[in-house]
């Protein structure tokens, strides 16, 4: 079972995980569970009619305008790094945030390394499973490393041409 | 004949194996006739993580009675840049460094790293 | 010249403390070199074949006296006293030790520099036009632009894993010196119809592999929504550009897949779709950074005695003025070219002694402010003509007065295998040797305009695809050889040289220059540059000289 690490209103802490994440050949246990994009647009509607809250985790290569239509009724969406080097989801995290006002959890799983974290936080991850050995408390100094930013993203921070201006 | 080469991961200077250790002359190197005696010191030197990145074996060729690296890379390597004479191993002269810098013979560095990511 | 405020000073600090703890655990054993190894090129720290080399960032190519003397400084210090300055106008320096690294980047916060961004899948250091404000052919200065997106480029959270890595080249004058057309995003400005200044965007040039010239894929682009256009562009990119292989992910790839047509609709569709006031910057914010790069210049006269007088005495002074002289937009100023390409020294080599000749030049007759090219020289803006004397016989003392800008021994060079991990063929002594072939400076300047351009591997750091002659180095069987192309350019008339002929062995390639230059003499008419021989003759000439004795 990976760790999961929450942000809510900027403290990080480990988390139980509800959900169960499930790959797209094993069987579907009861409860809440994760599943692929593919699996939700073909077992979706039934597993939400069933009352059991759905996340769905998205690849990297694939297009997360595809989840649009269903994001009110998504708990979670998982976007999945294939390495760590692999930026897509950046974008894809920013688009759920900041065009499809998404309000529920985005959470970074696959090769989620410390690394990353201020990256993530700025562009709308709430949630993380890191691969490596960082805790709650190395999270968090990691996304606060910086006092100052540069430009707008999918959090709140404000960038240094507005905050010069003040 | 080969001997077991990388860069020292405080200061990346280039350093050569010797029993267990690494030295910064390639004349003071351990030089393996044996395949395998090579191959487990290879596996040795990568488990020195803190110490030397990215160990590899390199091909050797005899000039003036001494072994120098087959690879014009390797002989860069173990000598300096060609640029200036007196950057680098080179500086140092005598007939260990003469015998690399006389050294013919050629082939593909079999060191050369895939790609340096950018 | 643009001062960092308190939080960009903040910011800097902030990245030099986390490079140290980065460092500190790697040396502890606490991260593996696989982890360790981005996040050190995040920084600019590369291992070469001798030691890690460090690439510091030199924002659009501009130094102050302060920052050159730092640079001195940490060459004599924490290398062998000198530096090498890169085709993407940063510096190199190449016998750094990672522990010393972090008090490296101290040092450089401190004069408000850095290594970020130098390397790795990013928005890499922005470059533009040498001579921005000191040219009277540009509609605006193109280093407030560049500042701009320096600032939204640095730490971008959606933009710093891209598939590859992102060149910007920014001009805004009529004459392209920044060699926009070979950048990921070349941005040139223009004036509307109604006056109004734009970009013209040009995206999906590059060398490397396989060298694409940008495609123009917007005309017009109003200068205040630069950066949400080129955060438009960045999104298709990021999205869409290849990552499965390494060789086919650069934004060039993409656009040449989709063609240029399609690329622009769907970044004008992406842009349609964003809140640009989210992006671009406010005017408050513009007229900041605007106000920083005002230059004032005094009333003098178009003409100086003194240096008339100079000029009629002294043949060598009057052909550095023809040389390494252009005119500024001020009357009684001039733009001088600094060559860091004596003949028999390392391209865009220069010692510690000899930056700090420089600073003190800069500091005391060009307003502290130097430039760095892409050429791989240095260049003081703005010199009154009456110093020019002076300034010329300083440069002269410290051998950087040679008058050869854009002449056939002013080459360009990468370090090829005298330092770098992935050449095939040294590039240092094959631009040595050329050089030295036409150290003459008369003779130098009887040919005339002739730029030469040596990659040691197809990565094409040296940019010999757009050389007038190019020269890569490549492995046969373990033996240094060299691939001749002819007919490049990379300015105004941009296109990519024609393969010469097979490749040649070392010992054959400045003879080959030779032979080229000598067809180029025998066939010019009038006033023709080697490029315009080159263009009217084909490559038949000029292959028929250097492969006769193979027939
Ligand atoms: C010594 C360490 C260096 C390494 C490891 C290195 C590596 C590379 C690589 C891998 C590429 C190809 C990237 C691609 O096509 O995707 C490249 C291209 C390039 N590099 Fe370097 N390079 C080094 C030094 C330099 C120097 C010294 C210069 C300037 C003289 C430079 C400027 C460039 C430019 C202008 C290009 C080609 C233009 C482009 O397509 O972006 N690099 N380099
Ligand atoms: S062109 Fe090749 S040899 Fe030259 S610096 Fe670039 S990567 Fe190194």
């Amino acid at each position: 079972m990976p760790k999961l690490i929450k942000l809510h209103q900027g403290q990080a802490s480990l988390a139980n995980d509800r959900f169960t994440q499930v790959a797209d050949e094993e069987p579907l246990p009861g409860g809440d569970v994760i599943i692929s994009l593919t699996r939700f647009q073909a077992e979706g509607d039934r597993l939400l009619s069933e009352g059991r809250a759905v996340g769905v985790r998205v690849e990297a290569g694939e297009e997360i305008e595809g989840l649009v239509y269903d994001l009110p009724r998504v708990a979670v969406v998982a976007l999945a790094f294939p390495k760590f080097r692999d930026g897509r989801h950046y974008t894809n995290a920013r688009l759920l945030r900041e065009r499809f006002d998404y309000r529920g959890e985005v959470r970074a799983v696959g090769d989620v390394l410390r690394e990353q974290a201020m990256f993530m936080v700025r562009c709308g991850f709430d949630a993380f499973e890191p691969a490596d050995d960082s805790g709650p408390d190395e999270w968090l100094a990691a996304t606060r490393r910086f006092t100052h930013v540069y430009q707008r993203a999918a959090d709140t921070r404000e960038p240094a041409f507005v905050a010069r201006a003040e | 004949m080969k001997a077991l080469t990388g860069n020292r991961l405080t200061d990346g200077e280039v350093v050569f194996w010797k029993a267990g250790a690494w030295v910064e002359r390639f004349a003071d190197a351990d030089l393996f006739d044996d395949a395998a005696a090579a191959e487990a010191a290879e596996a040795d030197a990568k488990a020195q993580r803190t110490v030397v990145v990215d160990p590899y074996l390199i091909d050797l060729v005899e000039s003036s009675g001494l072994w120098a690296p087959l690879s014009f890379r390797e002989r860069v390597r173990a000598l300096g840049p060609t640029n200036h004479p007196h950057h680098g191993k080179q500086a140092e002269g005598g007939s260990a460094i003469e015998a690399l810098q006389n050294a013919a013979g050629a082939a593909r560095s079999s060191g050369r790293v895939k790609l340096i990511k950018r | 010249m643009y001062r960092y405020d308190t939080l960009d000073k903040e910011f800097l600090a902030d990245r030099a403390l986390e490079f140290r703890q980065q460092v500190a655990r790697r040396l502890a054993g606490e991260i593996t070199e696989d982890q360790f190894k981005p996040i050190r090129l995040m920084n600019g720290l590369y291992l070469q074949l001798h030691a890690y080399m460090l690439r510091i960032a030199i924002p659009y190519g501009t130094l102050t006296s302060t920052k050159l003397r730092k640079l001195a400084y940490i060459a004599r210090t924490y290398d062998k006293g000198y530096g090498h300055f890169t085709t993407r106008t940063n510096l190199q320096l190449h016998w750094i030790k990672l522990k010393d690294a972090p008090e490296i980047l101290d040092h450089l916060a401190e004069v408000e520099m850095h290594s970020m961004q130098t390397s790795g899948n990013v928005i890499r250091n922005i470059t533009a036009d040498p001579y921005a404000g000191a040219t009277a052919d540009e509609l605006d200065d193109p280093r407030v632009w560049s500042e701009a997106i320096r600032q939204w480029s640095t730490l971008h959270p959606e933009f710093s894993f891209l598939p590859r890595k992102f060149k910007i080249a920014v001009t805004a004058a009529a004459k392209d010196r920044a060699a926009t057309r070979i950048y990921d995003i070349g941005l040139a400005m223009r004036r509307g119809r109604d006056g109004e200044l734009g970009f013209e965007v040009m995206v999906g040039g590059g060398l490397g592999r396989t060298p694409y010239l940008a495609a123009t894929i917007r005309e017009f682009l109003p200068t205040r929504h630069l950066l949400s256009y080129l955060e438009a562009i960045l999104r298709v990119y990021n999205r869409h550009g290849r990552r499965d292989n390494i060789w086919k992910a650069r934004i060039k790839v993409l656009v040449a897949s989709l063609g240029a047509e399609e690329f622009a609709r769907q970044v004008e569709e992406e842009w349609g779709k964003s809140d640009h006031s989210r992006v671009d910057l406010p005017d408050h914010e513009l007229a900041r950074i605007r106000a920083s790069f005002a230059g004032t210049f005094e009333t003098l006269p178009a003409a100086s005695e003194t240096l008339e007088a100079r000029k009629a005495a002294d043949p060598a002074f009057a052909r550095f003025l023809r040389r390494n002289v252009h005119p500024h937009k001020a009357p009684g100023y001039a733009i001088v070219d600094i060559s860091l390409k004596e003949p028999g020294e390392t391209p865009g080599d220069i010692t510690s002694e000899q930056m700090e000749v420089v600073a003190d030049l800069g500091q005391r007759y060009s307003q502290d402010e130097i430039r760095v090219n892409y050429q791989q020289n240095l260049l003081l803006p703005h010199v009154k003509l009456e110093d020019l004397p002076a300034v010329y016989d300083a440069l002269a003392a410290a051998r950087l007065a040679t008058p050869n800008i854009d002449l056939v021994s002013d080459i360009i060079a990468c370090p090829g295998l005298d330092y770098c991990a992935l050449a095939n063929a040294r590039a240092i002594p094959v631009a040595q040797q050329i050089a030295e072939r036409f150290a003459d400076p008369a003779l130098a300047e009887e040919v005339g305009e002739l730029r030469v351009k040596i990659s040691g591997c197809i990565n094409a750091c040296g940019h010999h695809h757009v050389g007038n002659i190019g020269i890569l180095g490549v492995d046969k069987k373990g033996e240094e050889f060299y691939q001749v192309t002819l007919g490049g350019s990379g300015e105004g008339d941009a296109a990519l040289g024609q393969m010469l002929g097979p490749a040649l062995p070392a010992a054959k390639v400045a003879e080959a220059v030779e032979q080229i230059v000598g067809v180029y003499l025998r066939e010019r008419k009038d006033d023709e540059r080697f490029l315009d021989t080159y263009r009217r003759t084909g490559v038949a000439p000029f292959k028929e000289a250097v492969y006769a004795e193979a027939h």
